[in-house]
């Protein structure tokens, strides 16, 4: 499944990356994260529970940095592991300078679910997807804001 | 709606009570909830079991910790792989190399091959906690690429499933009868079709597979209470991989909520419940979920047709084809590849042509394992040949009714023996069809078609036709692998006169809804003259006390034959010695002279020397001293029917591979919404020959049941697959099953033609379903006049089809 958007941020592009390449901040981005370490600069792991149906699905998900170029670009490699499913991703955001010093950031995810769940969910995914998507966007924006604050 | 339209039958019914719509036995407790099915049974302290499964389609196992699961009060322990391939040996393999190499646990070892497949087993003090603490055991896997198209598994690219067998094909073989170079020569025609699909799907019994297993140490056996409906089969392949004697298997089961053939490869479930109950020392529940059945539970097998050639006259005389059969076996050979040669029992269909070819090739791919399904693989190829007979009817010009009956296998060529060896007992095509046609208003379609134009919509007629071949012949196994040592069939019935002249019947077999307690009983009811009310038989089947034979069970439709002959042989026994016992306390009265009549035994011409049931019994049983000495009764009689078959010639590949063949024609009529591609089935009929039906009513519910069947997988049931190996269609959200709205209007009759080779005349029947798939194939390329090449057509195939 591909997802991609454009959202604009009240903040200069630095902010914004230094935001967006902050482990601990993104960790508060996430839905759902139970627990965060840091193994280094490019790589993270993730407990999270996400909202899935009426239950939630846990999974560990280990994050890494595999291509940058400061300040405008990112991609990295998610992946997830849990009960009855596998989430493959591979997300990247491009920044640039919007009009009043703000920054834009065009985003894509290429998202893949394997197993039981994957099977099972086929049909409720992308309206979860689209979902958690926006919390995000709007977590996203509410640590940029904190971070202009600082 | 349904509507029922008997024709009358064109021999003359026995009168008794076989031939009647006797009320069903079972019905009763069924009716009031007091049915016994596998999830009723419990036992004090039980464990309920779940599976952890694959998330993927194939990966390399890296590491599996169940320490936190064990952790948690309430769970009463694991099973892994490692622990599987410790204390069982690889199941038995049926096929030859290269597929005999493989090696197939209970448990995944090492790697996965499909998602859904069993990698850890959890067992606690409720299901709830099962299932959760399943979710706390770690498996790391590494990914492999999974291989979804059975066409590319033979690439040199292509990811291998089982590096015991050197590759993905699992067995091949070449099968030529006749002389098909000769009939392209003779041919004025050669219809060429590049490639057919038969799609996978799987019937869907309303209680999914379960077991209760329980452990006895001190005798080193296990009971299992479960809803397997092959129990020979099961502990042929559970004995040797669990290193034990046959007689330790003690195999238990009541009602089963239907069966379809793919409750026969449970074994590899109930080798897990039966070390964990050893394991655990105590017993041990598993019930399957619906999305579990889905995900990796024998699917049907789905079959490519490629290079298809067909001789044919210009008057549409069919000489033979050739063509070459690819199967998806899936992940692994639970059944397989019995496939590669159960289609051979119906070889030419129902068609005279008399030079064939076909080359068989089965391999394994990341997908569910498959096995029998109503109609094994008899569906995918009668399948096949009707599609042959609408695309030669189209590419000559020529009506398919007329196509048809000029090639059928005519009543007066009966019994006929086709190219490979099988002889079709008896039946009349012809008039099957026309009594199918018939029902349909065949004469009226014209001005129907004119109708349906009018109102924007498309009108299309089609025929499907199916052999539903019963009785197996097991010998056929060795034209798979000539290794094997199982040939013929076999079934068992006891029945004996008790204490108090109680007629009890057990049967061998493990009926699934086939109403086999009310078909003996008319059986019995016949030879003894008496009423089935007064004959007991024995709800399920009991391995231990029971009647048992190797090929005992209830598959491959042949109850009608095996089960009820071994019924009447038993009866047979019991009634000789009921006359041997009167004869006796009568003071040497001979058999000729005595007669059985109104719940007894009396002498023909003096009806008041009349000796009831009761006091035969009380006799044999409680009062016996003073009976001669050589007085050979028991009143307790087993008998074993064996068909007549011999062993198939491997080489040839030649023999009788069935005892009988029921016939089913069925014929749809649909209207095609041209804009978008939406069809209605405006009319269908389905007509039956299955011999002497010893219960109309059955045998009528029997076909509906195959119609439904046909009519979901025609239109609505697939399991599809994306790149990764994932099911797409797990549950019945995606997979959709017809439901009694979705029927429609449905007019049935019935033609008896009855076996000759049967002791009752009967045939075994319920597998016709192949006949409506393929009834609404054709009638949705008489609609679009487009070829059809898929058995499975939703609406947007046929809108594509429109495109064209």
């Amino acid at each position: 499944m591909n997802v991609s958007g454009e959202r604009t941020f009240a903040a200069p592009r630095n902010t914004v990356w230094h935001v967006l390449n902050d482990p601990a901040s993104m960790a508060k981005t996430m839905p759902g994260v139970e627990s965060f370490d840091i193994h280094d600069d490019r790589r993270w792991t993730a407990n999270v529970k996400i909202p899935l149906g009426l239950g939630g699905l846990k999974m560990k998900v280990d994050m890494e940095k595999i291509e940058e170029r400061e300040p405008e670009f990112a991609k990295l490699a998610v992946k997830g592991n849990g009960v009855g499913a596998i989430m493959n991703m591979e997300t990247s955001f491009e920044l640039s300078d919007a009009a009043d010093g703000a920054t834009s950031m065009a985003w894509a995810a290429e998202v893949k679910i394997l197993g039981p769940v994957g099977s099972m969910g086929q049909r409720v995914l992308q309206p979860i997807v689209n979902q958690q998507v926006q919390h995000v966007l709007t977590a996203l924006d509410a640590q940029v804001q904190e971070a202009v604050k600082q | 709606m349904s509507e029922t339209t008997l024709a009358p039958a064109p021999v003359e019914v026995q009168k008794g009570w076989g031939g009647q719509s006797v009320k069903r036995k079972e019905d009763k407790r069924l009716l009031q909830g007091e049915g016994v099915f596998v999830d009723d049974v419990k036992r004090h302290g039980m464990g309920y079991l779940h599976f952890v499964r694959s998330p993927y389609a194939h990966a390399h196992i890296t590491r599996i910790d169940v320490s936190a699961a064990e952790a948690i009060d309430g769970v009463y322990g694991t099973l892994t792989g490692e622990e599987v391939a410790a204390l069982t040996d690889p199941f038995f393999q049926i096929s030859s190399a290269p597929g005999a190499n493989i090696k197939d646990y209970a448990l995944a070892v090492g790697k996965v091959r499909y998602v859904g497949e069993p990698v850890v087993a959890v067992v606690a003090e409720t299901r709830e906690l099962a299932r959760d603490a399943s979710e706390l055991v770690e498996v790391d896997y590494e990914a492999l690429p999974a291989l979804v198209d059975a066409r590319r598994a033979q690439d040199s690219d292509a990811p291998v499933l089982h590096e015991d067998a050197g590759g993905n094909l699992m067995w091949t073989g070449l099968y030529s009868w006749g002389d098909f170079d000769a009939a392209l020569a003779e041919a004025d025609r050669v219809v060429k079709i590049p490639e057919l699909h038969f799609h996978r799907f799987n019937s869907t019994p309303l209680e999914c597979d379960g077991a209760l297993v329980e452990y006895n140490r001190g005798v080193g056996q296990w009971t299992i209470h479960t809803n397997n409906q092959f129990p020979g089969f099961a502990a042929i392949m559970m004995g040797p991989a669990m290193r034990t004697g046959l007689d330790k298997l003690r195999f238990v089961t009541q009602d089963i909520g239907g069966g379809f053939g793919n409750k026969i490869t449970s074994h590899p479930q109930l080798v897990v419940c039966c070390l964990l109950a050893r394991k655990l020392n105590r017993p041990v529940q598993w019930t399957e979920w619906r999305t579990d059945f889905h995900l990796s539970m024998s699917h049907g097998n789905e079959r490519w047709f490629h290079d298809t050639e067909v001789a044919v006259k210009d008057d549409g005389t069919l000489l033979g084809f050739r063509t070459k059969a690819l199967d998806d076996a899936g992940a692994w050979l639970r059944y397989e590849p019995l496939g590669g040669v159960i289609w051979a029992q119906v070889t030419p269909g129902m068609y005279r042509w008399r030079h064939i070819e076909l080359d068989f090739t089965q391999v394994a791919t990341n997908k569910a394992p498959v096995s029998p399904n109503r109609g094994y693989s008899r569906m995918q190829h009668l399948w096949f040949t009707e599609r042959v007979i609408d695309i030669v009817a189209r590419e000559l010009d020529l009506d398919p009714v007329d196509v048809r009956k000029r090639n059928y296998i005519r009543a007066e060529d009966m019994p006929y023996e086709t190219p490979n060896g099988c002889v079709y007992d008896s039946g009349d095509y012809a008039a099957t069809l026309d009594l199918a046609l018939q029902l349909i208003g065949y004469d009226s379609l014209a001005g129907r078609r004119a109708d349906a134009e009018a109102r924007g919509k498309r009108l299309g007629v089609g025929i499907g036709s199916t052999l539903d071949s019963g009785t197996n012949n097991f010998g056929q196994s060795q034209l798979i692998n000539p290794e094997l040592q199982f040939s013929g069939n076999n079934e068992v019935a006891t029945v004996k006169l008790d204490i108090f002249g109680e007629i009890v019947v057990t049967l061998g077999t493990t009926p699934q809804g086939q109403g086999h307690e009310t078909t003996a009983a008319q059986v019995v009811a016949d030879i003894l003259s008496c009423s089935p009310d007064d004959v007991h038989v024995r709800a399920g089947h009991d391995s231990y006390w029971n009647s048992h034979a190797g090929f005992s069970g209830t598959y491959a439709s042949q109850f009608a034959v095996t089960g009820l002959s071994a019924v009447k042989g038993a009866t047979e026994m019991l009634a000789a010695e009921i006359k041997k016992l009167a004869g006796a306390v009568f003071g040497g009265v001979p058999a000729e002279a005595l007669e059985l009549a109104d719940g007894g035994v009396r002498i023909k011409d003096n009806p008041d020397a009349f000796l009831p049931f009761m006091a035969c019994g009380a006799i044999i049983n409680a009062n016996n001293a003073g009976l001669p000495e050589d007085l050979d009764v028991t009143l307790n009689c087993r008998y074993v029917y064996r068909p007549p078959f011999e062993v198939p010639d491997v080489e040839r590949k030649f023999g009788n591979l069935t005892l009988t063949y029921a016939v089913q024609i069925h014929v749809a009529v649909v209207e095609v919404d041209p804009e978008t591609g939406s069809y209605e089935i405006v009319d269908y009929a389905a007509v039956d020959d299955c011999g002497k039906r010893i219960n109309p009513q059955i045998v009528e519910g029997q076909v509906m049941g195959a119609t439904a069947q046909a009519l979901g997988a025609a239109v609505h049931e697939t399991y599809e697959y994306d790149e990764d190996g994932n099911l797409l269609t797990p549950n019945f959200y995606d997979y959709h099953v017809p439901h009694a709205l979705d029927m429609p209007p449905l007019a049935t009759g019935a033609i008896e033609s009855p076996s000759p080779f049967t002791p009752l005349g009967t045939k075994g029947m319920g597998e016709g379903g192949g006949a409506g798939i393929h009834a609404i194939c054709a009638a949705i390329q008489d609609a679009t006049g487009q070829i059809v090449t898929d058995s499975h057509n939703p609406y947007q195939r046929v809108w594509e089809l429109m495109q064209q």
